[in-house]
């Protein structure tokens, strides 16, 4: 059997709901020993759900049944001397700490990367907060919503004017820092002989997101003239169309900008006749004209499925999509295709469906390979290890 | 012992295009590799076209957005609708160990460039792809933008205002979150290069990446066959209230507040001044206040809406309410934090003007990563063509000439 990529690199985790949980599991889902360090109580996503019929119960949570695959799981009370000594020895001889805790906490219980590395100088310890460990916010209380919302990011891409900024319904913030955590921590690794020794990886999420997503597009123009824009409620202000719509059966995304596209949206309605109007030539002069246009379409739509829009439409060259439900998306024949979709036999969960690898290395396969570790399930062999290694 | 990027050594050719790609490279760089994109001006990069421009001149080395996007790769320039081309690139490649590319399925074998190809150059490549929705499965050609990726994994599903339609984000958040994980499987690939001698092909499915976000609603759904719907800037999970956007004093100004534990409420209500609203026993525990959300955000927001977003901030942190500002684009550059952390950082274009970008998103404590401008069209030619393939300088200007290095 192929290993994985990432086998005999050692990481410990102290992490909590989503940001350092995530990127941990991407570590150990491609093959990394991950050792995740939980309070005698449990990640606090333990506790979060969803839980099945809505019971809730700490080892069915499915938000740590998704965020802690293949890792394994001690309890350690960091709040005690004889807690934190233990931890230091889990860190002596490991390659990685991926640790989400506010900077004042860290600090509180002495274990801030220059106390580490004086016991293990080639550790890497990757920090993900939502402000990062510097600068005057990081010593704010803050959880992944105050993090999206100090980016830009929702004032300007999400939502209607006049109300309020809105980011997507998930942990945005959280998955993309935990990401950036996870490609530069494991640069860091994989560098460590070139780069001279471990070191202090800091991801700020709202940095992050504010750097390349918001900053990437925008703050250029910002320095330049001072000009910046707001959100509009629309996909695409300058082109169109380029938005959601309602149909049938739900919504989809029309989006045709190229003149063929425009043609091939056409074919896709059966030629009506006002498409073929001057003013909707091209997609500046139809985004001039959107007022008139969008209703226009919206008839079509309503009178049809999304699935059936969107294949109409990818037939004539369209990029048009159905807006998927969670549902239709977990069901859809490409994702079963393709194995993404998976399923995981949990003592005490019991067969759980779960989402697979998000990338294929096919000379060494990832994807979660058991399931998330009960509450303190590998105590015994991690110290009786550890008791071991130490003597 | 010396103190490099830790990926110093590594180089790195990109047909990345547009956004996600380019950043993968761009990550790269920062990380320490040598970065070479390949466009052609036989058919300029659309994100090369787009305003505002450089001292308000317009030019494809010119773009702002372009720039700070792009910035860290280097570029060479090839048409590759010429076979010369094609076997300049392939040349190149087998001088490399990793190849990113972000088109369609299928497009790298018309350019001559396909996995076959590039491993019977080079049999330890690394070459990473990242096609919508991955190299196989019935929805391989699925046509879409960034803009409307999302749509194919459920999260746009999960986003709009409470009991309203799906509101569309209006750019591609999948692009750089991409571009930027598309790193790890890179570098994961490498390490498994350096152990077996074994290089592979990369099928980085965005649409499955990006799906990892939907997660938590997937569980829900895997489990209790429900379908998420939007809540505006409720929980993900219904777990905690208040937690949402409030406004405040001022044209568009709002604050964040997160409440996700009882004390955070105690602290809440003690900031607020114990009003007669929040005294409620039933809201001293998470539950009691999720049930009553709707009745709490309109209460905190009509308390909010009396104060400016900052001093509201300062007053909630202070304490011990997660609150911050809700900023606008406009309010980023004078940002005291990301000032502090030198998030945007104003260079000097080869061509004179002055643009700003950010930098490395990322700290890193052992080495810092070099930030440099947008790259200008054909800015590593000489080193690639001259110095890393060798050619002659007439066999150099022949091939310029013939627009081939182009």
């Amino acid at each position: 059997m192929a290993i994985g990529a990432l086998e005999g690199i050692r990481v410990i985790e102290l992490g909590q709901m989503v940001s350092a949980p995530y990127c941990a599991k991407l570590f150990a889902d491609f093959g990394a020993d991950v050792v995740k360090v939980e309070p005698p109580r449990g990640d606090v996503a333990r506790q979060w759900g969803p839980f099945p019929d809505d019971q809730a119960d700490a080892e069915k949570s499915g938000l740590f049944l998704f965020l802690n695959t293949s890792k394994r799981s001690v309890t350690l009370d960091l709040d005690t001397d004889a807690g934190r000594d233990c931890f230091r020895k889990l860190i002596v001889d490991c390659d990685a700490l991926i640790e989400n805790y506010l900077p004042r906490q860290m600090r509180a219980w002495g274990l801030t990367y220059e106390s580490l590395a004086a016991i293990n100088p080639n550790l890497v310890m990757i920090s993900i907060t939502p402000f990062g460990q510097n600068g005057p916010y990081s010593q704010w209380n803050a959880y992944d919503l105050n993090a999206y919302h100090l980016t830009g990011a929702s004032s300007r891409y999400c939502g209607r004017p006049g109300e309020a900024p809105l980011e997507h319904g998930t942990f945005s913030a959280d998955f993309f820092g935990a990401s950036a955590a996870a490609s530069w921590g494991l640069a860091a690794i994989y560098g460590r002989d070139t780069a001279g020794g471990g070191q202090h990886i800091d991801v700020s999420c709202a940095e992050a997101i504010a750097a390349t997503f918001v900053g990437g597009q925008n703050i250029g123009a910002v320095a330049q003239s001072g000009k910046f824009d707001k959100r509009t409620g629309v996909g695409m202000s300058l082109g169109a169309p380029a938005t959601i719509l309602p149909c049938k059966d739900g919504h989809v995304w029309i989006l045709c900008l190229e003149t063929a596209q425009w043609n091939g949206l056409a074919k896709s309605m059966g030629d009506p006749e006002w498409m073929q109007l001057e003013i909707f030539q091209d997609m500046f002069s139809r985004a001039q004209n959107a007022d008139a246009m969008y209703p226009l379409i919206e008839q079509w739509t309503m009178e049809h499925g999304k699935m059936e829009i969107m294949e109409r439409c990818q037939a004539n060259g369209v990029p048009v999509s159905a807006v998927f439900t969670v549902g239709e998306a977990a069901e859809h024949d490409h994702l079963k295709a393709r194995g993404y979709i998976i399923e995981q036999q949990h003592p005490v969960a019991g067969t759980i469906r779960n989402l697979g690898a998000p990338f294929r290395l096919p000379a060494c396969p990832g994807g979660p390979r058991s399931p998330a570790p009960l509450l303190g399930q590998h105590n015994d062999e991690v110290y009786t290890t550890l008791g071991k290694s130490l003597q | 012992m010396a103190k490099n990027l830790p990926l110093k050594g590594i180089r790195v050719a990109n047909f990345g295009w547009v956004w996600a790609g380019p950043v993968t490279g761009q990550t790269l760089a920062f990380l320490g590799a040598e970065v070479f994109k390949i466009e052609s001006r036989a058919r300029i990069d659309l994100t090369r076209t787009l305003p505002p421009f450089g001292d308000g001149i317009p030019g494809p080395d010119r773009s702002l957005s372009n720039h700070a996007c792009w910035a860290g790769n280097g570029s060479v320039t090839l048409n590759l609708k010429k076979a010369e081309a094609q076997q300049l690139a392939r040349d190149l490649v087998a001088r490399c160990d990793v190849v990113v590319e972000n088109f369609g399925p299928g497009v790298m074998e018309q350019l001559g460039c396909g996995y076959e190809s590039l491993r019977a150059v080079k049999p330890d490549i690394v070459m990473f792809s990242m096609p919508a929705a991955g190299l196989d499965g019935p929805l391989k050609g699925v046509r879409t933008y960034g803009l409307s990726l999302t749509s194919l994994t459920g999260l746009d599903s999960l986003t709009g205002y409470t009991d309203g339609p799906p509101v569309p984000v209006e750019n591609a958040y999948s692009d750089p979150y991409n571009g930027i994980l598309g790193a790890f499987p890179i570098i994961a690939a490498l390490r498994h290069r350096d152990r077996s001698g074994e290089g592979q092909h990369i099928d980085y499915s965005q649409q499955e990446a990006i799906m990892h976000m939907v997660g938590p609603a997937f569980m829900d759904y895997a489990m209790n066959g429900r379908n998420a719907q939007p809540k505006s800037n409720g929980h993900p999970l219904g777990a905690a209230a208040p937690h949402g956007v409030f406004p405040c004093a001022g044209d568009d100004r709002w604050i964040s507040i997160a409440v996700l534990t009882d004390d955070e409420w105690s602290h809440l209500k003690r900031a607020m001044g114990d009003p007669a609203w929040a005294a409620r026993p039933e809201y001293a525990k998470a539950g009691g206040r999720v049930a009553a959300t709707a009745e709490i955000h309109e209460q905190l927001a009509a308390w909010t809406a009396q104060y400016d977003d900052r001093g509201l901030t300062q007053l909630l942190q202070g304490a011990g309410v997660a609150a911050a500002p809700v900023l606008n684009v406009g309010d980023l550059l004078d940002d005291p934090h990301y000032k502090a952390r030198g998030t945007y950082i104003e260079v000097t274009h080869p061509l004179g003007f002055r643009e700003t970008i950010y930098g490395a998103y990322v700290k890193t404590s052992r080495t810092q990563a070099a930030v440099e401008p947008g790259p200008v069209m054909g800015r590593d030619n000489e080193r690639v063509f001259k110095e890393i393939l060798g050619l002659d300088a007439d066999r150099y200007d022949a091939l310029v000439a013939a627009e081939i290095i182009y």
